[in-house]
């Protein structure tokens, strides 16, 4: 984990304790729905605008019967704590969660 | 001597220019070392226009000898079931690939088109095509599922888009010299030699894939192309990374992802936009699973596998 990853990560947790209002339901469930919110991340570069809509929580969301903690995420990297889904390209906490979680 | 003879229906030709790129053996080497008689192909053929009709016409009627009947490309048969839209010697294809398949010793079907109908029959199939012996998944095609040539084998499907060049000519070769009988063939009547393990058997990131590192976007050195890039090797059969392509490589070793060509249903989800090159979800998971794994077990050892990932399955990694 480097300086910088830790900064942003810092700083995305203070947005989100700090009340940044997201997007946490409806989760993609669907081709489409994964589909329809990537759209709109590559159409937003603002940080507070890709959280907010990519539903990012500080803690698991449990859907469906299934806990979508980013530490089982497929974009997840587990040494780094980072998100690597190009259109968020974030460091993250293993236990934060988005509606765009998929294992 | 066996005589060979090759024909294309809907097809783009690339079936031909796999196999004439073939190395082990290559398409000299079933003339030179193997016996075999080309009659006719359509890109080594020399006969042309009233000549070629003239020996179709004799294959037909038994007076030439057709050991081995390759058909390439999809059986047209539009408009309304006329098949006058791909004409060949003053008829329609599909009569004269009805006529030939009755003499032929063995009937051997190169390329999704031919097996299966292949891209050109995909919903809508406005050139109303099928296979020889399968439309897609469903037993019967062209020449009905009853259909056995006089050998007594059902069509020899060798499915791709291509097929791999070997894949052809050692094929030919073990019937062109007496050991037809030895082939078994699955279900959709392709060789279990080649079509019993999967496009991933063999894969070099086969790593990545136990980790559950996923490759995220084209060229990166490191990652599974399953997860997420819509990689169907965990589930085609095929045996793309132990026959390797111009001996060297394979799609997923190049970091293209596995489109699944060698399977009935291809092209999967109909072409639809977003689809290719995208690995379809529900609630989170993969719409398709590895062949045999269902999702519970996935995500119980998704997550397990994750955790447990080494430091270098993250870093770039050359799986080439």
């Amino acid at each position: 984990m480097s300086d910088e990853d830790d900064k942003l990560r810092e700083t995305i947790r203070s947005l989100l304790a700090g009340g940044l209002e997201v997007e946490v339901f409806p989760r993609a469930d669907t081709h489409d729905e994964v589909q329809a919110i990537v759209g709109r991340l590559q159409a937003n570069g603002d940080l507070k605008d890709r959280l907010a809509i990519a539903g990012f929580t500080l803690t698991p969301i449990e859907h469906e019967g299934i806990e979508q903690a980013c530490e089982t995420c497929m974009y997840y990297q587990v040494h780094r704590c980072y998100c690597e889904l190009p259109e968020l390209d974030v460091p993250v906490e293993p236990q934060w969660s988005c509606r765009l979680w998929r294992i | 001597m066996a005589n060979l003879l090759w024909l294309q229906g809907g097809a783009c030709s690339g079936n031909t220019m796999s196999f004439l790129n073939a190395e082990e053996p290559s398409a000299c080497d079933l003339v030179t070392d193997f016996g075999i008689n080309v009659l006719w192909h359509p890109s080594l053929g020399l006969e042309l226009g009233e000549n070629l009709r003239r020996m179709l016409d004799a294959i037909v009627s038994g007076e030439i000898a057709m050991d081995i009947f390759v058909f390439e490309g999809t059986v047209v048969n539009a408009p309304n079931g006329t098949g006058e839209w791909n004409r060949f010697c003053g008829r329609p294809m599909k009569d004269w690939v009805a006529d030939l398949a009755k003499v032929a010793t063995f009937t051997v079907a190169v390329g999704d088109c031919a097996t299966w109908g292949g891209i050109p029959a995909t919903a809508p199939n406005p050139s109303e095509s099928e296979g020889l012996q399968f439309l897609k998944r469903e037993h019967g095609g062209f020449l009905g599922k009853d259909y056995t040539s006089k050998a007594g084998l059902p069509v020899i499907n060798i499915p791709g888009c291509p097929a791999h060049p070997d894949w052809i000519t050692q094929i030919v070769v073990a019937v062109a010299t007496g050991r037809g009988g030895d082939l078994t063939l699955d279900e959709f009547q392709r060789p279990k030699t080649f079509f019993t393990s999967f496009t991933q058997t063999g894969c070099t990131r086969n790593m990545h894939f136990a980790y559950k590192v996923s490759a995220t976007e084209f060229g990166q050195r490191k990652g599974c192309l399953f997860y997420d890039l819509g990689c169907r090797g965990p589930m085609t059969h095929s045996p793309c990374n132990r026959i390797l392509w111009n001996r060297v490589s394979s799609k997923t070793r190049a970091g293209m992802p596995c489109l699944g060509c060698t399977e009935p249903e291809f092209p999967f989800f109909d072409l639809e936009p977003g689809t290719v090159f995208k690995t379809q979800t529900v609630m989170g998971a993969p719409k398709d699973m590895p062949t045999g794994v269902d999702k519970a077990g996935y995500i119980k050892l998704t997550a397990a596998a994750k955790a447990a990932s080494p430091a270098w399955a993250e870093e770039d990694l050359f799986v080439v």
